[in-house]
């Protein structure tokens, strides 16, 4: 069999490759590979970040089990992820559903549902969110004027919960984008095929959009999922894991233990459980949804 | 490629326990002053930042070469932040530092020996107790800038309005709840923001009442579960006759802002506070000018005075990895005792430390306000010295969830005391090992 050999314009030799492909190489090893190898090896520690690391082996994994914080903390994740997850994934999808109507001056509403994303959970979201929920927050006046009786937001545990579930599900931005370019791709055909053989607008959501964008929900579904789970923003400035820590997340423990209380190698296995549960979660909705 | 995995792995297992045994390395002084520009971190409110920076402008005058650059917050989450930079080798060269923090830091070697810099660094104005809060080891890894004392202090508006004297006693203190409680005002309020304000005034209750203290200097638990059970039920006893609000009413008025901050207080709802006398400022500004005052130490009804606490309000330090130990040294001696720098600092830090900072504020009439009040009445009572280990953030976690279960009546009083007895005893061994 002939040989073929190639033209070699730009001079590309053996290493060449190599050397292109460096900067990501550097950047990922030390940036990525190093803190993520170097993170397992401290939680196998008991170390303060003062005093020597002393290797434990799998005590701080062993503790766990017996810290009451961490497992309401885990209680708390899970409960906040169920609630957050559909409500968001809902909510964001029927939004895209509105603003992909192609009417005049959408493009102001596409951009003004995005704006609260942009804003995230800082201090000024916490100070309107304290004007809102405050006993005599705007909300409690509302509910008074209706004749429902004002709710304790910041003291009681469902209500604290619900705070920071809306602050979440506020800034649905990201995942609406995702669904409406998703919805724009769907062929206008379907719809027109599906009006004609007399089929309502409900049903076509069911029928033609949602089967249609089974394969974006899903990955809005994987990428919520993740971040609910990371969740620390939000009840760390809007109500410090309160009342009675029942919106204390495992975010919020592995900050605690790392920067309050200096137990970095504990804070470094609390990492990685909830690098594994999430592990976990995303390989279990891969495998239900079989893709 | 396989030898290029073997390596890559063995470079990365290898780095993060080299790094563990790290070489710390010191910059020796070399007794002059060099330019530079050296950081110089510290938390405080809207008072204690326009005088500092004032003062770091007056440092820059006399020193062009020497630039300082100022890094400053509040309160919260300053020890996280400055931790972080601790433990990250990035920390500032001069820092304003907590009590507590001589012994979460100090083991690690993290602060400058400041008795190597005694060429910059003039003690002549301390007297050896003083001095002796910021060693730690033998060493000086710290300066004392002011000391001071928790007190009472009170909306002299509101007080007025209810025709009420500053309570003396604990029964006075008591008492007022039902005379406030028709108007929905609470004589005062604890903070549990900050951190133990509510476990605070109990501790300071049980050590009058039993004469022990509550954790000592060398990190040993002084209150029996029967002592902690006692000051439990007093924190009770102060909801119940509506002294204080309870943690609902409190978290449901407030939500996460700090009583400073709060409009109950600024209303004057909340008619007095326990404060810092060295931070008692904030609180003051919140306020129009002179509605706040100091009240008496509370007492027993014997008169007994005892109980209430003292410590080193803050201190300076120098950071063991700075680059600039003589200048910082330089710049540390400017904070402490410059007569200038002393007037525009005024007590936003508490009453100085340093007599020559003392005797420049009563020269120009600066040494007046709530912190003098204060700290002249914690002079006249028998005060004990807080141990650091009384302020370390997992020791406030304890106070803080004994509390909150008290309050919410998720647990009972002796519960709640056997749980934080049993919580303080494991952790005080854990970490003097």
């Amino acid at each position: 069999m002939k040989k073929h050999t190639y033209n070699n314009p730009v001079g590309v030799k053996n290493h060449t490759g190599l050397i292109l492909i460096m900067p990501f190489i550097i950047g990922f090893v030390l940036f990525t590979l190093y803190p993520f190898v170097s993170s397992f090896i401290t939680g196998m520690t008991d170390y303060d970040g003062i005093n020597s690391p002393q290797f434990t082996g799998f005590e701080n994994y062993r503790n766990m089990f017996s810290d009451s914080d961490f497992i309401k903390s885990v209680t708390v994740t899970f409960k906040y992820a169920l609630i957050l997850v559909p409500l968001k994934l809902i909510f964001s999808l029927l939004t895209a559903m509105l603003l992909s109507a192609e009417i005049k001056g959408i493009g102001i509403f596409r951009t003004a549902f995005y704006i609260p994303s942009i804003l995230g959970s800082n201090l000024a979201i916490v100070i309107m969110w304290q004007f809102l929920f405050t006993s005599k927050g705007l909300v409690n006046q509302f509910l008074e004027i209706i004749g429902l009786s004002p709710i304790s937001w910041y003291s009681q545990p469902a209500p604290a919960m619900f705070m920071i579930v809306l602050l979440r599900l506020w800034e649905f931005g990201s995942s609406m984008i995702i669904f409406l370019n998703a919805i724009r791709d769907i062929p206008q055909e379907y719809y027109d095929a599906a009006k004609t053989d007399g089929c309502g607008n409900v049903k076509a959501f069911f029928y033609i959009t949602v089967p249609m964008l089974r394969n974006v929900i899903f990955l809005n579904l994987v990428l919520q999922t993740i971040s609910a789970f990371q969740e620390f923003n939000a009840p760390y400035m809007i109500t410090g894991g309160n009342p009675a820590k029942s919106t204390f997340t495992i975010g919020m423990l592995i900050y605690n233990a790392m920067f309050r209380y200096s137990e970095i190698g504990y804070a470094n296995a609390v990492s990685w459980v909830l690098f594994v549960i999430i592990a976990v979660i995303t390989a279990l909705m891969f495998r239900i949804t079989k893709k | 490629m396989k030898k290029l995995f073997v390596l890559l792995t063995a470079f990365l297992l290898s780095v993060p326990l080299s790094a563990c045994a790290e070489k710390k390395e010191f910059t020796e002084p070399d007794g002059k002053l060099d330019p530079c520009s050296i950081r110089f971190s510290w938390w405080g409110g809207d008072d204690r930042h326009e005088a500092t920076l004032k003062a770091i402008e007056l440092w820059n005058q006399n020193h062009p070469d020497i630039n300082i650059i100022p890094e400053y917050g509040g309160w919260d989450g300053w020890t996280e932040k400055i931790s972080s930079q601790i433990n990250g080798g990035t920390a500032p060269d001069v820092m304003q530092i907590n009590y507590d923090w001589l012994v979460s830091f100090s083991a690690g070697d993290k602060f400058y020996d400041l008795g190597k810099l005694r060429n910059f660094i003039d003690l002549s104005g301390y007297d050896d107790e003083v001095l002796s809060f910021g060693k730690n080891k033998g060493l000086l890894n710290a300066v004392t800038v002011s000391v001071s004392g928790r007190g009472l202090f009170y909306n002299s508006d509101v007080y007025k309005s209810f025709n009420a004297e500053y309570p003396h006693t604990w029964n006075e203190l008591l008492a007022l709840g039902d005379k406030f409680d028709d108007k929905g005002v609470y004589p005062i309020d604890l903070d549990i923001q900050s951190g133990g304000t509510a476990w605070y005034l109990s501790v300071v209750y049980v050590q009058q009442k039993t004469g022990k203290e509550f954790i000592t200097m060398d990190g040993q638990l002084g209150f029996s579960e029967e002592d902690i059970k006692t000051a439990l039920d007093f924190y009770k006893q102060l909801e119940n006759n509506h002294v204080i609000r309870n943690v609902r009413s409190r978290t449901d008025e407030d939500g996460n802002a700090a009583l400073y901050q709060s409009p109950e207080f600024i209303s004057g709802k909340v008619a007095g506070v326990l404060e810092w006398g060295s931070s008692v400022g904030k609180y003051e500004m919140s306020l129009p000018e002179g509605v706040l005052e100091a009240g008496p130490m509370l007492t027993d009804d014997n008169g007994n005075s005892d109980g209430w606490l003292i410590k080193p309000s803050m201190l300076y330090a120098v950071s063991a990895s700075t680059k600039y130990p003589d200048e910082s040294a330089a710049f540390v001696n400017f904070l402490l005792n410059d007569g200038k720098c002393a007037d525009i600092l005024g007590t936003t830090r508490g009453i100085p430390a340093s007599s020559y900072a003392q005797e420049s504020l009563e020269k120009s009439g600066k040494l007046k306000g709530l912190a003098l009040e204060n700290d002249r009445m914690l002079s006249q009572i028998n005060t004990f010295t807080i141990s650091p280990y009384m302020e370390l953030a997992r020791m406030k976690e304890f106070y803080n969830e004994a509390i909150e279960s008290v309050s919410y009546n998720t647990s009972d009083t002796s519960s709640a005391a056997k749980k934080m007895y049993d919580s303080i005893t494991k952790y005080l061994e854990k970490i003097k090992k």
